[in-house]
């Protein structure tokens, strides 16, 4: 993971660079304020890089030069098999943002059915052993 | 999701969750620095009349207040991820032994500062219009709520997320792995937010 935080510190430290010519050569505040948080962009997943590097403190397959497929083999996390959930998810979102050029009743009756599909997506793995399922 | 809960060994690659949210988290910054950029320029083109007349109304010490509020949150929810991390969820003395204190007792309190900063600056608002100050009253005022708003509600979501945490492990049988993971990225959001409002209320209560 090392490459990978270097590279992406780097850039950050470009960006950085950049603002400061950029302000120099008399620009608008609008660049100044993208390319300077265009360095923070890059700067939260380099440090996330360079901490969780410092702290499994091991190499992973993809960086050794011997490395194989089969190394990196194992359990990844968990992914939901099947799930209706995001279909009501996505529509009561859609809803929201129709509701803003529609009427605020849509709004307030969307963002009701989007908090309650956002719980039941991520509830839905999340039942007591005693239950019937 | 206890019967897929991964068993307890030690981890040797990034968290996936925690990556995909690093990697929203760096995207949700651009979409703070479009709300920056539309400040610095509507202040650029609008001139410092208008910015003078307005901050004047804003309180400073009462936002300051509330600001200190959210920062302390912050470090209270960095207490729930080191007990989330010893998979702690509950506390193990009495409510009055912080020392004793799981992830739970110290996300309840990490909500409730949150909720209290949301009172807060809805008091705020409320203030600000008593005083003329709208959405609408002038472009001060549209890009005052706008970043403001955006960021409460930011905040509101962050809550949710709260609840979600404590819901879920109030339903698991037992704290593993994947409760962990949730604490532990509904806690990288926070501080970003937290981070956002420390620039924010740097920029338009402090620099003006």
């Amino acid at each position: 993971m090392k490459t990978s935080w270097i590279l992406f510190v780097g850039l950050s430290v470009f960006y950085a660079i950049l603002t400061v010519i950029y302000w120099q050569l008399g620009g608008e505040a609008v660049g100044i304020t993208a390319i300077s948080l265009s360095a923070g962009l890059a700067l939260i997943v380099g440090f996330y890089l360079w901490f969780t590097d410092r702290r499994l403190g091991n190499l992973l397959p993809e960086d050794n030069q011997q490395g194989e497929i089969a190394d990196s083999a194992g359990e990844i996390g968990f992914f939901s098999p099947h799930s209706w959930w995001p279909l009501p998810v996505a529509l009561s979102a859609s809803a929201l943002a129709l509701g803003l050029i529609i009427g605020w009743w849509l709004v307030l009756l969307a963002l009701g059915a989007l908090i309650v599909s956002i719980m039941g997506m991520v509830l839905e793995y999340e039942r007591p052993t005693t239950s019937a399922h | 999701m206890t019967t897929y809960a991964s068993p307890a060994v030690k981890t040797n690659r990034p968290n996936l969750v925690a990556v995909g949210t690093i990697v929203w988290l760096s995207s949700e910054l651009m979409f703070f620095a479009a709300l920056f950029a539309m400040y610095f320029t509507t202040r650029a083109v609008q001139g410092p009349k208008i910015w003078a007349e307005s901050t004047e109304m804003l309180n400073i010490p009462f936002s300051a207040t509330n600001t200190t509020i959210l920062v302390l949150s912050s470090v209270t929810c960095q207490y729930g991820v080191f007990a989330a991390e010893r998979f702690q969820a509950r506390r193990t003395g009495s409510l009055w032994q912080i020392s004793q204190w799981g992830m739970r007792e110290w996300f309840a309190l990490t909500f409730l500062m949150g909720a209290v900063f949301i009172g807060g600056q809805v008091f705020e608002y409320a203030e600000l219009v008593h005083e003329g100050l709208t959405l609408s009253s002038n472009a001060y005022g549209s890009v005052f709520y706008m970043t403001t708003g955006f960021h409460g509600l930011h905040v509101t979501g962050g809550l949710i997320a709260f609840l979600i945490v404590l819901i879920r492990v109030f339903k698991a049988q037992k704290f593993g792995h994947s409760q962990a993971t949730t604490a532990i990225v509904v806690s990288y959001y926070w501080h970003f937010v937290d981070i956002v409002w420390i620039a924010l209320f740097t920029a338009i209560y402090l620099i003006k």
